[in-house]
Parts: structure tokens; sequence; C-alpha cells
């Protein structure tokens, strides 16, 4: 295992790391927007998805365990690239322009990763460490949401997940060595995609969950 | 194009050595020909400074021509300035405006230390090059130049990658003073030519290693290193690396 | 002293491998024990640094950039020659010494020319394999072009960066030697003197660039391969640090400088803009294919190339050469530009320029045709420029390039200096009166990867070297020397700059001792030249101390330098009465205003000695016979 842990040491190995965990969040994240959209066809169509899930508890035990573990690599690795970064350049420009390369979303990774983290443990709060009866999960999701405050801290996290997102999918695939001539705008094509659709698919539940409740 | 004359105010980083703190001096670049180059306008202020007793403002540059890749300073917050595709020796006057202002700074990141004003120690770049950069080949031994065919098409994607100056504006322009574009560029070069595969697992572990150890960023993939490059060399050429990297340490 | 060139006996095509063969060896298990000093890392110094320490040999190489990849062979665009007869055209190594010699105008060693068409091959082999990637055919073999008027294509090149690509691969066999610890590179070091012990070359003092201070470095031999000396024009295309410093200090130990007068300016370049300018930008001289050449017929004529209607126009070269047209040899082309600028028809701001016209090229065969000729020299044009060359004239005008002379060398790229080698363009060697274009590379790698590894190893092997370090008292002696200089220098703290002066020099030389001369410009030069260095050695103005990072006192010590150099050219081109190659003297010329050489009296190697400050230099000739070739003379109506 001494060829692993040296590998990952590396700045690749690093970002490699940053890769495969990030590429693992945005099959999460897919999967699980898909399950909220239940949510749009009522409360028993949700009900009846969270009650299908309950009854695949190993495997989503499983699931959450891997995530906590993708999690704690992602985030650990995210800082220590940070503050990697920021060592390499001691003194700054005292102007400094972008290029045309950076983006708002690529400029703002380390930060909008802090903002997700921090919205994460609020929703696991909010959601998980609670009565994990269909009943309880949806009081809760309906209860919380019709709060004004917490609709709109979620629908902003929802916001920054999304810009998280357009740049991290891209670069996903960048570290993982597939940027080719003709795919890579497929590839930023798709990112931008599944951005805008996370934002929709996740931000708009906030706002029609008094409708469907 | 006929030459016009303007006026500049210039803002440079001043710094006598490299232990010694610098700052920001203002200058004024009076009468400068549109037709001049960025360094001959240096020029220009330097032989004021001169003769009014002042130290002239100590800059890297060398073949003036855009293949050296001795100068690079950071002009108005971009390296090489503004124009794409250019070396700082290469940039005209003429894109510049009567009564600007322009701000100058040496490139930064922690293996450049500073020299003198703008000039930085770049060896760096040399040290990485050292890491594997090369195919390992005694003079004398190689054979006939026409032994193995290559494409094409490989190499001009070997060129595209060999075309690196070496100038360092990659590191300066990325937010994180990584060196990725370089490596990448040096091993995209010869991990695609058939003479360069036999060592190109040890070339990219080794490459790879020694940006860390010099003290280089991690890439963060914002493409800015490419939006600079005055030879335009892609961000493939980065993700070129990362295929290798991969191949070779997990296999 | 004698010239002893050592030109091995025997045929022409067995005096290297015979030479080889007679050549010491030393044993491998002694490499390790000599010391080399290598000065310069372009293609000669690098690849010769790099082969040394290939061969065990301990090298210390020295630049006076930040990186050895910075040296200015990285410029050369064109491509480099080599007789491998891939396109099957007939070119052979016989012809390729043939033209080499022709070109030079027959002002060059039959057996070095000789070995280095030999040594072509081999040299593209080699940087094949250090993974060059040269321009291929889609069939994924070597493609190869004709270049510079040959009349078989046997050019090899990397797009318009064969120079670059060169030099890295070079640079990366370079690095890797360093990698391996048997290269030790010392960036930021200028030659400041050279060290000779009993007559033979032991080591050099160097400055620091980036701290002012002295160093002394020791060694069994010294190859310096520090280029040319087309600076003393002040505007050139050579590099902004390119210097004859290094070699004039060798001169001033000893080393013969061999034909000096013999620079070579090329016609396509980007003309002058202004006092400021500090540089010139050769375009590739394939422009000429396609491109007319022409200025106003009427001298003064300032209106805008499009509003000159064509029957005002004067297309000169194809009215004087009907035959080449625009297509003449550089000289040719460089020296009808200066005639019509001279005659008051230059054009552009500065009325130094001809145009170069693509308007008919582009009428003939569209736009995309020329564009994917010449669509990245058009790019660079305007980006320098500001125009457009699709839309006006380009403008051009010659500028000096590459200078043949340098220090004397024997067949072992010896000096007369025991142990002091010279390589690339330093050395006078292979290209007699005029460079064919594409064999300035070829050239510079022969010597570094094929002929200095032998030729070093015959000297090193058959000497006895007493016991010399740093601490002898002769380097002392020598930092003394130029610690003295370098005060005496700062302490005039005058009223111009160095680069002022330069600029001054740089015209006289252009003037005088640029593409045409005569006995009385050249010696008017001669008196002004003197003149503006005694008030240099009173009026210049240096800023800040030696102990320091200072480039004001690096450019002063080449410009003193230049000085001397240039005094040393115009001695040369006055004693040679005759014309050749470059060396373009108006009273020896034919009917149809080519050089006329005198091949009774001047078919020789003028190499100069110092004969002390301040007095005149003493001529060796070595004698140049000429047994394989007939010597002829060039026409191009």
């Amino acid at each position: 295992m001494n060829w692993f842990i040296d590998t990952i040491s590396t700045s690749i190995g690093k970002k490699l790391l940053m890769a495969v965990t990030g590429l693992g969040f945005c099959m999460f994240l897919l999967i699980h927007m898909i399950g909220n959209l239940t949510l749009y066809g009522g409360k028993d169509l949700f009900m009846a998805y969270v009650e299908h899930l309950h009854a695949l508890s190993p495997l989503i035990l499983a699931a959450e365990i891997g995530l906590v573990f993708f999690a704690c690599v992602h985030v650990a690795t995210g800082l220590i690239l940070f503050l990697e970064n920021r060592r390499a350049r001691p003194v700054g420009y005292a102007v400094k322009k972008n290029a045309g390369g950076r983006t708002f979303g690529s400029a703002t990774m380390p930060y909008t990763g802090f903002i997700i983290l921090c919205f994460l443990i609020l929703h696991l709060i909010n959601f998980r460490f609670i009565e994990q009866t269909p009943d309880a999960i949806f009081q809760a999701v309906s209860g919380t949401l019709s709060d004004v405050s917490f609709k709109i801290i979620y629908i902003a996290a929802v916001f920054v997940v999304a810009l998280h997102v357009r740049h991290g999918f891209w670069s996903l695939f960048q570290t993982l060595g597939a940027n080719h001539l003709k795919y890579m705008p497929m590839i930023q094509a798709i990112g931008i995609a599944f951005a805008l659709l996370a934002l929709a698919g996740f931000g708009l539940i906030p706002i029609v969950i008094g409708f469907i409740a | 194009m006929s030459a016009k004359r303007i006026n500049l105010t210039l803002k440079v980083w001043r710094q006598s050595a490299g232990e010694i703190i610098g700052s920001l001096k203002t200058y004024s670049a009076s009468d400068i020909s549109t037709d001049m180059s960025f360094l001959e306008m240096l020029d220009v202020v330097n032989e004021n400074l001169i003769k009014n007793g002042e130290d002239p403002i100590a800059f890297d540059h060398d073949c003036r021509e855009g293949i050296c890749g001795m100068c690079g300073s950071v002009v108005n917050g971009r390296a090489h300035g503004h124009e794409s595709n250019t070396t700082l020796c290469q940039l005209h006057m003429r894109h510049f405006s009567d009564g600007d202002t322009i701000v100058i700074e040496p490139w930064r990141a922690k293996p450049f230390k500073v020299i003198k004003d703008l000039v930085v120690d770049r060896s760096a770049l040399d040290e990485l090059i050292q890491a594997g950069g090369f195919i390992s080949v005694n003079a004398g031994g190689a054979p006939d130049a026409n032994a193995i065919p290559i494409a094409r098409e490989t190499a001009e994607a070997a060129f595209n990658a060999a075309a690196c100056i070496g100038c360092g504006a990659c590191i300066a322009a990325c937010p994180n003073a990584s060196a990725m574009l370089f490596v990448g560029a040096k091993v995209s070069h010869l991990s695609l030519l058939p003479q360069g595969k036999p060592e190109a697992k040890k070339r990219a572990r080794q490459m790879v290693r020694k940006m860390k150890e010099l003290g280089f960023g991690n890439c963060s993939n914002e493409a800015e290193c490419e939006a600079e490059c005055p030879k335009g060399i892609s961000i493939r050429e980065i993700a070129r690396l990362n295929r290798e990297f991969i191949k070779a340490e997990f296999s | 002293m004698t010239l002893d060139a050592k030109i091995p006996g025997g045929p022409l095509a067995q005096k290297w491998d015979r030479h080889r063969f007679e050549l010491k060896l030393v044993n491998p298990a002694n490499k390790k024990k000599f010391d080399i000093i290598v000065v310069g890392t372009g293609l000669a110094g690098a690849s010769a640094a790099a082969t040394l320490a290939e061969l065990g040999y301990n090298v210390k190489n020295f630049c006076i950039q930040d990186s050895p990849r910075r040296a200015h062979s990285i410029a050369a665009q064109g491509g480099i020659n080599a007789a491998k007869n891939y396109s099957n055209d007939g070119d052979s190594v016989w012809r390729l010494f043939y033209d080499t010699v022709k070109g030079g105008d027959f002002r060059a060693r039959e057996a070095n020319v000789y070995r280095l068409a030999q040594l072509s091959c081999n040299i593209i082999d080699h940087c094949v394999a250090q993974g060059i990637p040269f321009a291929r055919d889609y069939g994924g073999l070597l493609d190869n072009r004709s270049f510079g008027g040959a009349q078989v294509s046997r050019t090899f090149y990397a797009r318009g960066q064969t120079g670059q690509q060169l030099l890295l691969g070079a640079y990366s066999s370079l690095m890797r030697q360093a990698a391996s610890g048997r290269v030790k590179i010392f960036p930021r070091r200028e030659l400041m003197d050279l060290v000779v012990i009993n007559g033979q070359a032991r080591g050099i003092v160097v400055r620091n660039l980036i701290n002012g201070q002295l160093e002394s470095h020791d060694a069994h031999a010294v190859v310096l391969a520090t280029g040319g000396y087309g600076n003393v024009f002040c505007l050139s295309t050579n590099a902004m640090s390119s210097n004859a410093s290094a070699i004039f200090r060798a001169y001033q130990k000893g080393a013969c400088l061999a034909n000096p007068c013999f620079t070579q300016i090329h016609p396509t370049c980007i003309p002058v803009h202004g006092t400021y300018q500090s540089k010139l930008t050769l375009m590739s001289e394939s422009l000429r294919n396609d491109g007319r050449v022409w200025v106003p017929k009427q001298p003064g004529d300032k209106r805008s190339a499009d509003s000159i209607p064509e029957e005002q126009r004067d297309y000169y070269l194809e009215k004087k050469y009907p035959s080449f047209g625009n297509l003449v040899p550089r000289d040719v082309a460089s020296r009808n530009a200066k005639e019509q600028c001279d005659l008051g028809k230059g054009v552009g701001e500065t009325g130094l320029a001809v145009y170069l016209d693509f308007t008919d090229a582009i009428k003939r065969d569209g736009r995309d045709v020329v564009s994917s000729k010449y669509g990245n020299l058009f790019d660079m044009y305007e980006k320098i420029t500001g125009d457009n060359p699709y839309e006006t004239p380009m403008m051009i005008y010659p500028a000096v390039h590459y200078t043949m002379g340098g220090l004397w060398v024997d067949y072992n790229l010896m000096s007369t200096i025991d142990g002091l080698f010279v390589l690339g363009e330093a050395n006078f060697s292979d290209h007699g009166a005029n460079r064919l274009g594409a064999s300035a590379l070829m050239q510079g790698l022969a010597d570094g990867y094929f002929i200095i590894p032998y030729t070093i190893g015959g000297y090193l092997a058959g000497t006895r070297f007493p016991a010399v370090d740093a601490g002898h008292e002769e380097f002392k002696n020598c930092e003394a020397s130029v610690h003295q200089k370098t005060a005496r220098l700062l302490k005039i703290k005058g009223k111009r700059t160095a680069s002022d002066f330069h600029r001054e020099l740089g015209l006289i030389m252009w003037d005088y001792c640029g593409m045409s001369r005569n006995e009385t410009g050249l010696s008017k030069a001669l008196g002004m030249i003197r003149k503006l260095k005694q008030e240099y050695w009173e009026n210049v103005n240096i800023p800040g101390t030696g102990d320091e990072f200072n480039q004001s006192l690096e450019r002063a010590g080449r410009v003193a330098d230049f000085f001397e150099f240039g005094e040393l050219m115009i001695v040369d081109a006055l004693h040679r009465k005759e014309s050749c190659g470059c060396h373009f003297n108006t009273a020896y010329q034919t009917e149809e205003n080519e050089a006329k050489r005198d091949d009774e009296n001047f078919a020789y190697v003028a190499a100069w000695e110092y004969a002390g400050s301040g007095s005149d230099p003493i001529l060796h000739k070595e004698p140049l016979i000429f047994e394989n070739v007939k010597l002829s003379q060039r026409s191009y109506k």
C-alpha cells in the first residue's frame, strides 16, 4: 500500500482523489435528485419512495458509509490543496486580472466547497438525524422548507452546489485525463446542463413544497 | 501604420535585491512611439533614469523576437500583457492609449525568487527538465532518422507541445502558481513520440514529484495558463500528463 | 607564429576517418580525471557539454542567460541541411560539400567543409532520436525542402522554429547530464577573462551576474561556444546579450581572430522604425518566392504604396537580374536594397526600406494560397508593425544576421592557444566568406556532437598538465585586471549611456563596413571609431556598482569590446583588397556588379594576432588550397 500513499501524496494524486470522489458526489447528486423528484408527484409518491429506499437499508448503509468516507477524503484533500496552493505564491500581485480561463465557479471552488460542507451538516441535522419513518421525513421536509429562512438557505445552497458542479464536473474529466478536442465541448455542455438540472430539480422544491403539502 | 506618440504612467515593482523588501514605484514614460515594443519603452525609461542618476529598472530579455523565453512580467495583471499569444517583447505600445497607467510586476511564485526588480530566478524550470524531460540517448548511437516512421499528425501534436519557450507565464498566471502546463507540455511532447515512450513512465512520475518538491502549487483546471501561454499551448497537454501519470502509477 | 591547420593527409573523403584513428584516446577510466569548461549553451556549446559528459569527462558549462535554453540558436527559423538524399534528387555528401565551399566564395577549408557534409547525416539521426519533432510527410517519413537557392531538397525543418527545436534537443541532453552530476551548469555568468598558464588554456574568470562577484574556474581545457559578433552593428538579428567579449578576451590572450570582416547581411528583415529600436527581426527568405520587390521610380516619393501607379514603380531586381529576379542570393538582394535607399528611393518613415509586394501573388493564386504559405510570417509582421501585408505591401530592409569570421581554429577546432577550443559561430571554420541558408545549425551541432568529443580527447591524451587550480597566481592576476577594468568603467560617470555609444558605433559600422565597403569609407570609419572609443572611456555613464546585479555594467563592458572588435573588422576589411562573398569592396566588382575575387593574392585565411593595446595587429596567412573543387565566378544575370 506504500506505493498508493506515495501516489496520492503527489500533486496529481491529490487531484485524482478530488476527481474520483467528486465523480461519486455527482452520481449521488443525480440519484438524490431523481429520488427527490418524487416530491413533485405529491406526498404519496414521495412516501412510497422513502419506504422503497428503506427496504434497501443494508445497501443504503453501505452507500452512506461510502459517502461519508468520500466526503472526508474530498474535504481533507481539498483543504490540503487549498493550503498548498496558497503557499505556492507567498507574495501576491498588486493587480491581477483573469485571462479568460477562470470562471466565477472555478475561482470559488474552495469557498463553495466549504459552504456546501456547512449546508450538508445542516441538511443532515434537518432530515437525516430525525425519526426515519416516511411520514416523519415528509413532515420534516414540508415543515422545514415552509420556513422562509430555511427556504432561502436551501435555495442559496442549491445555487452554490450548482456553481461547484459547473466547474467540478468538466474539471474531474480533465484531471482523469479525459480531455479530447472532439469530446470536451460535450463534457462541458453536460456539466453545465447537469448544474442547471440540479439547480432546477432541487431549487424548486422549497418553492413548490407549500403546494405539495 | 503610422506611429503616434503617447505618454504613460508606470507603476513598477522595485526591489534592489532578493532579500530586500520591494514596492511599486511610479515613473512617467513620456513621448513613447506606438511603434515601440514594450521592452523598448522600458529601454527609453531606463535611459532617462540613468541620465537622471537613478537606478534603471532591471528586467530580463534577450532575443526580443518571442522565442527565447527570457522576458516576461505581469502587466496590468496579465502575464506578458493583455494581447494573446504574445511575449512581452512582442507586445507593442500601439495596444496602449495616451494617459494609461501600467502596473508592471515580476512573475510571482514560491520557486521564482526575485533577483532584482522584475528579474526572477527560474532555475526551477531547469530542475524540472532535469527530473526527466529528456530522452536518454548518447550522441553516436542513433539509428537512421527514417528508421521509425511517425505519423504526421503525431509529429504535429508533439510539436504543438514542444513549442513551449519556458518563459514561466503559465506559472505566473496560474492562480495556484502551478507548473502543470510546463510539465504537461514536455511530458506530452516526449510521450507522443516513439523515441520517448521507453522512458514515459519514469518521466511522468519523476517530473510530477519534482514539481511538489520545488514548491509549485496544484492545478485547479482553471485554464489561465492556456489563456496566457504565448505559444498557445493547450491544457489538453495537462490532461495528457494526467493520463501518463495514471498509466505510470497504476500499472 | 605559424598557423598549422593540421589537416590530415589522404584523399578528402577519408581524411576524417583517418584522423579519428590517428587521434590518441583517453582511457575511459581516466576521463573523469579531466575537467573541461564549456562557455556557451547554444547548439554548439550545449551539444559539446552534453556529449563530453556522456563520454565521462567532468564538464562545467557557463551561460550568460538565466537558463541554457535561452541561447540565441533558439531563434533560427529555416532549417538544417543534411546530405541524406531522402528526396532522391541527386544530393550527396560531395554535393553538400561543393555547394558549401562555392557558397562561401572559396574562402573556406576544403577538409573542414567536407567533414561537415559527412557529419550532417549523423546529426539528423541523433536529433530524431532525441525527440525533435521534425516536419514529416503523410507516410510518416521526414520531409525536406529546398532552401536558400539550393537545387536539391536537403533541408530538414520543424515549422519555422527549427533552431528552437534543435536547441531544446541539445538542452535536454545537457539537462540529463546535469541531473547525472557530470555537468555542472553555471547560469547568469559572463566570461571576463581566459586564464592561460604555460601556454595552455587552464581556466576562466567569470562574473556572477546576480551579485557581481568574480569566480575563477580551472580546467584542463576550455571550449568557447559563445556565438557571433553581429552586435558590433548594434542593430542586428542577434539577441541583446550576444557579444564579442569572450572571443575578444581569447584574442587578447593569444588566439588569432580570422576573417573578422566576413559578416552576413540578411535581405528580408523588418525595417528599423526609430532611434530606440533595440533589435531587428528576420522574416524568412522564402517570402521572396512570391513577393515582388519594388521602390518608387522617383526619389523622395512619399506617397503611400497604393497611390503610386504601376508605371512609376521600379521593380529593380527583376529589371537588373532578369533570370533570377527577386530570388537573387542574399548578398545581392541586400546590396541592391541599400543602393536604392541611398538613391533616396527608400520607403517608409525612415526611407530605409523597400516594398515586398504580394498583390500580384494574391491576384494570381488567391489569398488562401498565399496565406497557407506565408500566413504565420504575415501574422508576425502584423504583430510587429501593425500593418496587414495582405492589404499594404510589406516593407523590408537588410540586417546583420551572421558572422562567418571568428577565432581561428585548426582541423581539431583548437585555436592558436593550446587547449582552447572554439565551436559554432564563434569560430571561423566552415562558411568561408558567406554562409548558406540552413548551414549554421548543421555546423554548430557537428562541432559539438561529433567533432570536439574526438579532438579534445586527442589533446588531453597527448598533453602533459602541470598541476594547476583556481588558487594559482595567474587566476589572481586575471581577477585583478578584471576588477581594474570594471572600476575604471564605473569611475567615468560621464554624460552618455553605453547604449547611446553602441548605437553610434553600430551606425558607423553599418554605413562603412556593412554590405558594401570601400577604402575611403573604411579609413574614415576607423578614425571615427577611434575617436568615439576615446570619448567612451571619458564620457560613459554607468550607474550602480560592480557588486550587484547591474545590467548597465554588463552592457558597458560588451560595448567597450565592440569598439575594439569593430576596429579589427575594419582593419581586416581594409587589407582584403578583393571582394568575396559578403565582403563587397566596391572597387572590386565584375561588370555584373558581382563580387570579384582575387584568388591569386587573397585565397587565404587572414588570422590576426593581438599585439597589445594601441599596436596594429599582426597578420598571419593560412593559404587555402583547393585540390577538389574548381574556383569559379558567380553569376546571376
